[in-house]
Parts: structure tokens; C-alpha cells; sequence
């Protein structure tokens, strides 16, 4: 990794150089090991603090909606999922493909330092395991799918056996059950947003739940409001979801939120076939149900 | 001294039940907060009064994230507020920090004090009791001692525990304090005890004239790139001991209905959004911008102590690793013209 | 907690009266002015000094902090409402008769006593006029206790300007009171002036000397009329504004209302200039 790290130092401060961007979105490393974060190159100086490591799990492409409304040339470093929220970036036309220079890294699976700190940090009983982060487990896409420059040798995916082995197993419940599962997990919900605000494919101008005229969706934290606030944001992310795991990485309380995802993915796959969410960037194509047509059947209306 | 055997300590906490609604630190699945001890399963929850800290504080004891506050009824031109939710049952929260203690002292200022009394924190708080759970051994992003908390002896605590390894040593401090170790009577004993010795801070932070320098920082550069990557969720406001931001709202179902209160996030575009659309606070950096200068400069302005009380928990959730003791120190040392 | 620390006496400073709308007028397209009081005739749910809000609920529906126009003795509080958003637009479609909660009152009002002997310099924009109408009003009632009074006022359309009858006929009948209103953009029937406030202030250019002005209108208007006041040779101890930020408790707990370690609710809206400055510019 620290060759990856080089070589995007190298290649931001030659585009600097070059003058072919104006700045350059990574990550940098914070004093402790696994205190990586997003960050934005402003200069070829700038470019020495970028780096790669094995906790640079943070989906750099999220960065991009703070610049979408702007007119910088912007080079981005993208793994294979941060790469596929810059294909429904381009799609949901937030971002004009002109403007990027990205350059991709094939992914050997990270760390989540969302758990290094929660180990470091003393509140926890037990340790969490030092292993690569769940979503990392289940990649099935760890090498970019759009990019204009890359970086090391492609890298195989990692996730084993049966895909929807979960979903498919929470389908065999009985509806009661499967309420009864929600309706407990969710329930813990604190509405911190923090699911909405890391997920790319969010990028709405204004969200529905800060919508107050009307307001669609209560403040209170009830099972209720709380049901409502997942199953509405989880349904928005039917045909979008990049499965880059985020959401469900930040939860504080642990909801399974890439279980409600994987269902969604798994369905849309069957009633609409097609390649996944950001696998592959076509331009001017839609995801499934970002399109709608005069014959779209409706008979459940 | 009085101790408390720890062989003893969940009969004590069943007796305390019996008297009021205990509250103490646990682990239940995926979550670690507060809980009441009423709905405690072994085979479920751990007891975490061991434990460094638990990731959600017990501020919604006093400040519940969802509180009604009246019923309505609205039948046409005709309404009428048919009642009032004031909940004055009591409650103890048991091994709380000291951070946690000194949160709700900081509400207490808040809810209590400059003009008006907010009656349902009030009742809430006027039958809270605080047994504290002295801090010996602070971890690695705790800096208290630097935001004016006594870890060994937090003011604010009704009792002291102090953990003393096979023992909790067992110290009343005010009246309320008094009368709950009243209700432990024959389960505590009459020891000689050796308090354990406080280890040293492995986070030093200076928080030595920061509010008065941040007078002049308002436009200073350091807000643009220390807010760079904070995505504006509202974790950080939500697991904070003292964050006490609330938003009013209604549900009505036909013609009844309640207003309530909820707990709201500065960090929200919403949270100051006006009904004409526009926001004072629209940019995210902004929004950054007020939470810390309200936890390190308003507060302190106003209230004479910071907002900030170094448990550390914004430290450890942070999705992007945003740091208030980073913070503290890049504002010491940053250049102001 | 403390004891000594405890605040004043409103028992439950959250929970509204209920108060009946005893007489709804339509001050233009989309202002409306509310009279309430005590649903059994009694007088009022409590006493407001000019400059001072109320919490207006519309209980089903939400509340909204609104600066009070006027305090009828003990007949009637007035409040003049903007249709601005969700509440403002329930609250514009109820009728005479019915019954709403209004909790207050809430903010430090104007420095009454502080511009005696002063001359009266007014100047306001849009529904800006309605908190200003407070002290004006207090003036006439009051006429030997202030100077000279100069009102400035301006809206986008003459159809959107406020309280006309008093604009028009009432107040310029004051004694030595002047009048001046503007409309942003010239219309068939409108002989007046049309401008923006600021110029129009300028050109009219009441002497700083002895005076105090009052500003209330949309922050952009505030922005402009507080450069020309400067101009103008008004010191920052003769200027008063009021602000106007997003509230929900109205009592100084909810958080959202401040600039700095101010809460615009409790310790504002009214400020003079000179303590404006000393705020961080979020205002």
C-alpha cells in the first residue's frame, strides 16, 4: 500500500503540475494509524498528504457532492465501490464527467477504523476483530469500474458462497416474524442520519425528511417514525444502492441496514435484470427505476 | 466508609428499583446506553459499570429524545389542551462518569436558569438522583480534567461509588443522596477503605483561554478545513452528555393529538432553516462552525463553563474523524490577525 | 440545582392559553392581522410592551414566534402573520371565532424609555412595518415624550404595503410627524415615490442629531439601511434593529435562535447597532 500511496502523490502532483485539476480528493492519515479520512489536495504541496492505506475505507465519491455545485477540475483516487458512486454520480447528472480525473485502485480489502476506534477508544467489553471490514467481506467489485488512470494489479472478489444468503433467509420468515425482527432493530434508531449523509447515492438537494411543508415523516424517535425513515430511504435506494456498505458501517446502534439494501438489490435484479447500480457507466443510461414510461405496467394502482 | 459488596450489588440495584426507576450503563446487543434496570435480562444485557464508558449518555434521562408535553383536541374552531405530560415519577441513574454528571449540570444551567424555568425538565430533574461512578482510570480521549470535571469527585453526584476492586465504596453527598443510601440500609457495610489511586491523563488538551481567543475566530480559515470532511450527520450532537438542542412538533391523529419535543442536531440544515427558506446557518461549514464554537465560546459566555465535558464520545463516532480536542489544540495554536 | 438560580413565574412557559380570534383583517395579499383575546371575554392572556413577540399556535397544526402590532389595553393583542410557510398558511385559512394558543410574552422590546426626548426616525420594509407599528403607535400615545418622527416605508407593490390607512391618513395627521412611503417599482396608479428604502432614505436624510432610528424589514433591506445610516453620520448608539431568526421555544432553551452566546428570542429581537457589532456576523 505504500506504493499505492507514492504513486498517488505522484500522479496528484503531476496533474497539479499539469494544471489539468484544481484539486485532488483522497485520503490523508490522522495521527493514529487507523485515523484515516477524506481529504481534499488544494496544491502540488498539498499532494504529500495523500495517502493509502488499509484503513482508507471512506467512499471518496461522497466527497464530491460538497463540490458538485462548483466548476473545479477535481482528480479523485476511487476503489471499486467509490468508483461505482461516481457512475451514479455521473448518472444522476450531479457531476459532469469533464471535470473528474480518476484515478482508480484496485482494492486488496480494508479495515474499518470505525471499529480500530471503538477498540481504542475503552468503551468496549470486547474487542473487535482486527480483520477486514464486514462490507469488504461481501465485495463483489473491488476493481474501479470507470476511471482514467490505475493504480496496481487487479484484485479478485472477495465475497464467498451464497450472495443473498441473508436476504434469503429472512425471506423464508413469516411476515409477523419479519415485522417483529424490524420493528426491534429499528427501534434503536437514534435518527442520527449519519446512513443518509455517508451514502453517495443520497444526493438529493433536499431530502424528503427535511421536507417540513409538508412534513412526510415525524421527528419523533418511534418505532413508528423510525420505520417509516428506513423503509422510505431504503426504497429510494431500489436500483441505486452501490452496495458500497457505508451506511451500515457508521450506524451507531448497528442496524443490518445492507440487508434492507441486498433485498432491494436482489429484486430489482430479478424484475428488471440489468447490470447492477454503478457496475458499469453508459452515459445518458438510467437505472431501473429512474426511468418512466407511458407502458410501465401499473396495475397496482 | 460504607461499601457496597459488589456480591451484593444486584440486590442493591433490584432494591433501588423497587424505590424509583434505576438507569445504569449497559450493553444490550448491538446498543450500549442507559437502560432502565426493570427490563434488565442477563441473557441479554451486560452490566457496564466496569466499562470505560457506555456510547449513548444517560442525558435522556432528565431530556428524553422523545417527550410529550400536552394532548389536543381540535374540533373545528373549538381546541382545548386537555392535558399536561409532566413526569415527575423518580428516577436514579446509577454509575454515571463524571463527564456524564457534569452534561446534565450543564443542562441544569439551561433548563433551569436565565429567565424562565422549563417545567417538564424540571419535574424530570428535581426527582432525579445521580449516584456517580468515580473515574480512576480515564482512557485514551477522555480529557474532563481540562473541561472543569473532577473525575474522582464529580460535583453534581448525589453518591459516590468508587470501584475498589471486590467493593464500591459508598459516599453520600447531598440530601437526595442521603435518602437513597437509606433505601440500601443493611446491604451496605462499615469498612476501611483504601480508594484506588488515579492514573494519568493519556490525552492532554489545554483548554486554558480558547473561548476568549475564539472571540476573534469566527472567520478564521481553520473552520474551512476542519470542516472539510464532516458530512453533517448528527452523531456527535446525539451521543454527547450535554447537547440539549430540541425541536417542537406535533402529531395529531383526527382530532387528538400531542405536542412533543425531540432531540435536534445543529448539524441539520433543517434545524435553522426559516418558513420563508431562508438559513442563516445553510452551509455545512457553518453548521460545523456552531457546534464547536457553541460547546468551546457561547456557552462559555454565557453560562461560565464550557459545553464540552472530554468524555470523548464525539471522538470515537465520528464517521470522519472529526475531533474536538484537534480542535481545542488547532485553535491554541492557530494565528489570529 | 439550584434554587437561588430559578427563573420568573410562568409555571409552564411551553404549554399556550388558548385564546379565541376575535376579528381577522386582510392587511394585504398575504398579511393578515389577528385579534385575540381571553376565550371568555376576560381581557388578555398576558401584557406586551412594544417590540415584544408571542408564540401563536395553531394547535394541530404548529406554532410560530410573531412580534406583537399592537396591544389594545386590555380588548385585544394584534398580530400581524405573513403567509411564509406551513403554519403561516393554516393560520391565513381559519375564521373569526376560532380558538388558538398563544404563550408569551417572549423578548426585551423596544428601549421605550431610553428614546425619550428623542426624534423618531422609523424605517421599515415589507411586514417589517409591523413590529415598528408597536412603537410608533406607543409614540402617539405617548406624543409629548418624543420629538419630532419621521416614518419610512417601503414595500415591493403598493398592494403590498401595510397598514395603509394609518400610512396614509392616520399617522401623517400626528402632530409634526412626516410620512414617506415607496413602492420598489413604478405602477399605473401610484403617484408616490418608487425606490428601494435605502435611497430613499438618503435622499430624504433626516438629521441625525438628536435622533433614533428604528429599522425592521427583510435582512438584505437591513443590510443597506444600516450602510446608510452610517453615511448618514448616525453613531451605532443611535440605531435600532430588530432580528429575526428560526425559534421553537422561545425561551431561551431550544438552541437554534442564536448568534453568538446570544438567544434572539429571549435576549433580543431588539438590539442597537453598537451591541450588533460585537456579535459574530451571522445576522
Amino acid at each position: 500500500m505504500k506504493e499505492i500511496t507514492e504513486q498517488i502523490q505522484t500522479i496528484a502532483a503531476r496533474l497539479f503540475e499539469e494544471g489539468k485539476i484544481d484539486i485532488f480528493i483522497a485520503w490523508e492519515q490522522g495521527e493514529l494509524d487507523f485515523q484515516t479520512k477524506a481529504y481534499v489536495a488544494r496544491s502540488k504541496e498539498d499532494a504529500k498528504n495523500l495517502v493509502f492505506n488499509e484503513y482508507a475505507i471512506y467512499n471518496t465519491a461522497n466527497m464530491l457532492l460538497k463540490f458538485r455545485d462548483g466548476h473545479e477540475r477535481i482528480g479523485i483516487a476511487v476503489k471499486g465501490c467509490d468508483s461505482r458512486g461516481i457512475v451514479r454520480l455521473l448518472e444522476d447528472l450531479q457531476i459532469k464527467r469533464e471535470r473528474l480525473y480518476i484515478v482508480g485502485i484496485p482494492c486488496p480489502g480494508l479495515k474499518d477504523p470505525l471499529a480500530a476506534a471503538r477498540n481504542y477508544g475503552g468503551f468496549n467489553r470486547q474487542t473487535e476483530p482486527d480483520s477486514l471490514a464486514g462490507k469488504c467481506l461481501e465485495c463483489i467489485q473491488p476493481n474501479p469500474v470507470i476511471c482514467d488512470e490505475i493504480i496496481g494489479p487487479e484484485q479478485s472478489p472477495r465475497q464467498q458462497g451464497d450472495r443473498f444468503a441473508r436476504v434469503k433467509e429472512m425471506e423464508q420468515m413469516t411476515p409477523d416474524e419479519r415485522y417483529d425482527f424490524w420493528e426491534k432493530t429499528l427501534s434503536t434508531c437514534i435518527r442520527c442520519y449519519a446512513c443518509r449523509q455517508v451514502c453517495v447515492a443520497c444526493d438529493c438537494r433536499t431530502c424528503i425528511f427535511d421536507e417540513m411543508k409538508p412534513q412526510w415523516v415525524g421527528r419523533e424517535s418511534s418505532t413508528t417514525d423510525n420505520m417509516m425513515y428506513h423503509l422510505v430511504k431504503h426504497a429510494h435506494m431500489a436500483g441505486r444502492c452501490i452496495e458500497c456498505g457505508e451506511c451500515e458501517r457508521v450506524c451507531p446502534v448497528n442496524i443490518p441496514l445492507m440487508l434492507l439494501n441486498q433485498k432491494l438489490i436482489k429484486d430489482v435484479g430479478a424484475f428488471y435484470g440489468g447490470p447492477e447500480a454503478g457496475l458499469q457507466y453508459v452515459e445518458g443510461a438510467k437505472p431501473p427505476l429512474s426511468v418512466y414510461r407511458i407502458d410501465d405496467p401499473d396495475s397496482f394502482l | 466508609m460504607k461499601v457496597l459488596n459488589k456480591s451484593k450489588l444486584i440486590e442493591a440495584l433490584n432494591v433501588l428499583s423497587s424505590q424509583q426507576e434505576v438507569f445504569v450503563p449497559i450493553q444490550r446487543e448491538s446498543q450500549s446506553g442507559y437502560f432502565s434496570w426493570a427490563d434488565y435480562q442477563p441473557e441479554r444485557d451486560e452490566l457496564m459499570l466496569e466499562a470505560l464508558n457506555v456510547y449513548q449518555s444517560p442525558k435522556n434521562v432528565v431530556l428524553p429524545q422523545t417527550e410529550r408535553m400536552y394532548g389536543i383536541i381540535s374540533q373545528g374552531m373549538e381546541v382545548d389542551i386537555d392535558q399536561t405530560f409532566e413526569d415527575a415519577h423518580p428516577t436514579l441513574i446509577f454509575g454515571a462518569r463524571g463527564c456524564d454528571v457534569k452534561g446534565i449540570l450543564a443542562m441544569d444551567e439551561v433548563f433551569l436558569t436565565r429567565g424562565f424555568v422549563d417545567s417538564f425538565y424540571q419535574a424530570r430533574r428535581a426527582n432525579n438522583t445521580i449516584v456517580a461512578n468515580a473515574c480512576y482510570a480515564p482512557g485514551p480521549n477522555c480529557f474532563c480534567t481540562a473541561m472543569e470535571v473532577d473525575p474522582v469527585e464529580p460535583v453534581g453526584a448525589d453518591v459516590i461509588i468508587h470501584d475498589c476492586g471486590d467493593y464500591y465504596a459508598w459516599e453520600a453527598r447531598t440530601g437526595k443522596g442521603e435518602a437513597v443510601t437509606a433505601q440500601l440500609d443493611g446491604l451496605l457495610e462499615d469498612k476501611e477503605v483504601k480508594l484506588p489511586s488515579a492514573q494519568p491523563f493519556q490525552l492532554q488538551v489545554d483548554y486554558q483561554g480558547v473561548a476568549e481567543k475564539l472571540k476573534d475566530m469566527f472567520d478564521h480559515s481553520l473552520w474551512d478545513q476542519m470542516a472539510e470532511p464532516c458530512i453533517n450527520c448528527g452523531m456527535c450532537t446525539y451521543v454527547c452528555p450535554s447537547c440539549y438542542c430540541f425541536d417542537i412538533q406535533v402529531k395529531m391523529f383526527g382530532e387528538k393529538g400531542y405536542r412533543f419535543r425531540a432531540w435536534d442536531s445543529c448539524m441539520f440544515e433543517e434545524y435553522t432553516r426559516e418558513a420563508g427558506g431562508g438559513n442563516p446557518r445553510g452551509a455545512s461549514k457553518e453548521r460545523f462552525r456552531q457546534r464547536f464554537l457553541h460547546k468551546l465560546e457561547f456557552f462559555q459566555e454565557r453560562y461560565g463553563t464550557p459545553l464540552c465535558t472530554g468524555c470523548g464520545r464525539c471522538i470515537i463516532v465520528c464517521p470522519t474523524d472529526v475531533n474536538i480536542a484537534r480542535i481545542i489544540k488547532a485553535v491554541k495554536e492557530a494565528e489570529v490577525e | 440545582m439550584n434554587e437561588a438560580k430559578k427563573g420568573m413565574a410562568i409555571e409552564q412557559p411551553l404549554i399556550p392559553t388558548v385564546v379565541e380570534v376575535i376579528d381577522i383583517v386582510d392587511r394585504t395579499p398575504d398579511v393578515k392581522s389577528f385579534f385575540v383575546r381571553n376565550t371568555d371575554g376576560s381581557g388578555l392572556p398576558f401584557q406586551v410592551q412594544p417590540g415584544q413577540c408571542g408564540m401563536i399556535s395553531h394547535l394541530p397544526v404548529g406554532e410560530a414566534m410573531i412580534s406583537c402590532t399592537w396591544q389594545e389595553e386590555q380588548e385585544y393583542l394584534e398580530f400581524a402573520v405573513k403567509r411564509v410557510g406551513l403554519l403561516t398558511d393554516e393560520l391565513h385559512r381559519i375564521e373569526i371565532g376560532q380558538k388558538v394558543g398563544v404563550r408569551g410574552p417572549y423578548g426585551n422590546g423596544f428601549p421605550v424609555e431610553a428614546c425619550k426626548g428623542k426624534d423618531m426616525v422609523f424605517i421599515a420594509g415589507g411586514i417589517g412595518l409591523a413590529p415598528l407599528r408597536s412603537f410608533i403607535k406607543h409614540c402617539f400615545k405617548h406624543r409629548q415624550d418624543y420629538g419630532k418622527i419621521t416614518i419610512i416605508y417601503g414595500s415591493r407593490s403598493s398592494a403590498d404595503l401595510c397598514f395603509k390607512e394609518e400610512l396614509f391618513d392616520l399617522w401623517p395627521r400626528e402632530q409634526d410627524t412626516q410620512v414617506f412611503v415607496t413602492i420598489d417599482n413604478p405602477e399605473p396608479d401610484w403617484d408616490g415615490h418608487v425606490g428601494f428604502v435605502p435611497a430613499y432614505l438618503e435622499e430624504l436624510a433626516p438629521s441625525p442629531e438628536g435622533a433614533v432610528a428604528v429599522v425592521c424589514g427583510p435582512p438584505i433591506m437591513i443590510k443597506f439601511v444600516l450602510q446608510s445610516l452610517e453615511k448618514m453620520g448616525y453613531a451605532d448608539d443611535q440605531v435600532i434593529t430588530t432580528l429575526e431568526m428560526r425559534m421553537k421555544c422561545g425561551i431561551g432553551k431550544c438552541g437554534r435562535c442564536n448568534i453568538g452566546s446570544e438567544f434572539i428570542c429571549l435576549d433580543g429581537p431588539v438590539y442597537y447597532l453598537e451591541q450588533l457589532r460585537q456579535l459574530p456576523a451571522e445576522w
